[in-house]
């Protein structure tokens, strides 16, 4: 059982999921937590993965396989100056 | 003399700040990309601070609608060069800073000896293939990069320098599909968030210059005007990352360069030979690939595209096929509509290719 995971969304992320963080538990690999997201927050969450990071404890994710450490940060990436 | 030491009195005031930070500013170079929003909030407040030189790149015109956020323009250069407005403005604050004015977009071409010739870059502009452009040349000429972005409500800024910390690459280490990412245009944005951000970033221009307090290196500020908060995210090196040590196509690698809509068998047949990553898209039915398909196709069948396409998440570039071609047409204008602006598709569809490029295939 992995433990629980302290999720933060920030901007687009924030607005999908309705918050700016969550604490998850038994969610072991980054590849299940998009899962869980999409599931919970549907298609506005959706189009934030699609571009957003998963940054795990601060280094971002390349790899869905990727275990899940005790922070989550998921960062959409802006274009507009 | 006299006159600057009163211009500046109230910031040589500061505590840590002093003589010895007003002429390190005086003495600093900056590279600022983009006078647009974050431009107009950035520029003149270097200039007014004191910087000794500001050099402006951007290849933008003024227009109307870029006014409410734009500040640095007026209503009577609706039209004119935004470098030059840029540099216009920065005199009128103060004639003594030196202003350079590139009226061209910031190139792989041109990057590296406008990076040269400066201490510090900032970077204001509008999209991704600038972005990571910029962090490729300060990464490769070792000079500090402040980069912000903005939109709708939202804002968010750094400090990319590669011999002190993580870069805009270890953040984001691929650029978001193309059309994935809200522009302003497409998407609109709150005035004064640019105005927030560009101050973020201005401040951490001159915190570097002067060598006071820590600047944002290995964290990201982010800034939610709905909210009124900040928050922080810090963040470390991808150790997956690349070393950076040449610039590349970077409208390529942000799949937003003009391409072609259709490819020929014999194309396709020469770039999988060497080894392009393409995601061969089927839009056949089942059945027909039972008979024949191109090797690591991925199938959709045309009637469940639009559902799926979510799952095309790949930068990769796409090329769809049918049989014959008039399919993968018509799915085509489906991906090109979601976003995928360099997808192409199989002329003449995969019976082309058991004709001229692989005999042996069964064709039907």
């Amino acid at each position: 059982m992995a433990d629980d995971v302290r999720v933060r969304y920030f901007a687009a992320a924030a607005e999908a999921a309705g918050r700016e963080e969550e604490t998850l538990g038994a969610v072991p690999t980054v590849g299940e937590l998009r899962a869980v997201l999409l599931a919970r927050y549907g298609d506005a969450m959706a189009r934030v993965l699609a571009s957003g990071s998963f940054l795990v404890d601060g280094v971002v994710s390349r790899d869905d396989s990727r275990a899940l450490g005790s922070r989550v940060d998921v960062l959409p990436p802006f274009a507009g100056g | 003399m006299e006159t600057s030491a009163t211009r500046y009195a109230r910031q040589i005031a500061l505590p840590g700040f002093g003589r010895t930070s007003q002429e390190r500013l005086r003495a600093a170079r900056v590279l600022v990309i983009g006078a647009g929003g974050l431009g107009s909030s950035v520029i003149p407040a270097l200039a007014a601070a004191g910087v000794g030189t500001i050099v402006i790149v951007d290849d933008d015109t003024v227009e109307l609608s870029n006014l409410h956020r734009q500040h640095i323009h007026g209503l009577a250069d609706v039209g004119c060069p935004k470098a030059r407005s840029a540099a216009d403005a920065v005199a009128g604050i103060d004639p003594s800073v030196a202003v350079g004015v590139h009226e061209v977009r910031l190139t792989a071409a041109n990057a590296l000896a406008l990076f040269a010739d400066v201490d510090l870059v900032i970077d204001g502009s509008d999209n991704f293939a600038t972005r990571y452009l910029a962090n490729d040349a300060a990464a490769i000429t070792g000079i500090p990069l402040v980069w912000g972005a903005v939109s709708q409500y939202a804002g968010q800024a750094g400090v990319a320098w590669a011999e002190k910390g993580p870069q805009y690459r270890d953040l984001f280490p691929s650029p978001p599909p193309p059309g994935s990412v809200l522009s302003c245009e497409a998407g609109g944005v709150l005035p004064t968030v640019c105005s927030v951000v560009g101050s973020i970033m201005a401040t951490e221009a001159i915190k570097i210059i002067t060598g006071i307090g820590t600047p944002l290196i290995g964290r990201v500020t982010t800034f939610d005007a709905l909210t009124g908060g900040f928050r922080e995210l810090a963040y470390g090196r991808d150790p997956n990352g690349t070393p950076i040590d040449a610039l590349i196509d970077y409208e390529l690698f942000c799949g937003t360069a003009p391409t072609p809509d259709t490819i020929t068998v014999a194309e396709l047949a020469s770039e999988l030979e060497a080894g392009a990553a393409i995601t061969l898209l089927d839009v056949r039915e089942q059945w027909e690939a039972d008979i024949a398909s191109l090797p690591g196709s991925l199938l959709i069948p045309l009637g469940s595209l639009e559902s799926a396409i979510r799952d095309l998440r790949s930068a990769e570039s796409v090329v769809i096929y049918c049989h014959l071609g008039a399919r993968s047409a018509r799915a085509l204008e489906t991906l090109k509509n979601n976003g995928f602006t360099t997808a192409r598709h199989l002329d003449g569809g995969i019976d082309a290719w058991s004709r001229l490029i692989d005999p042996d295939m069964r064709r039907y």
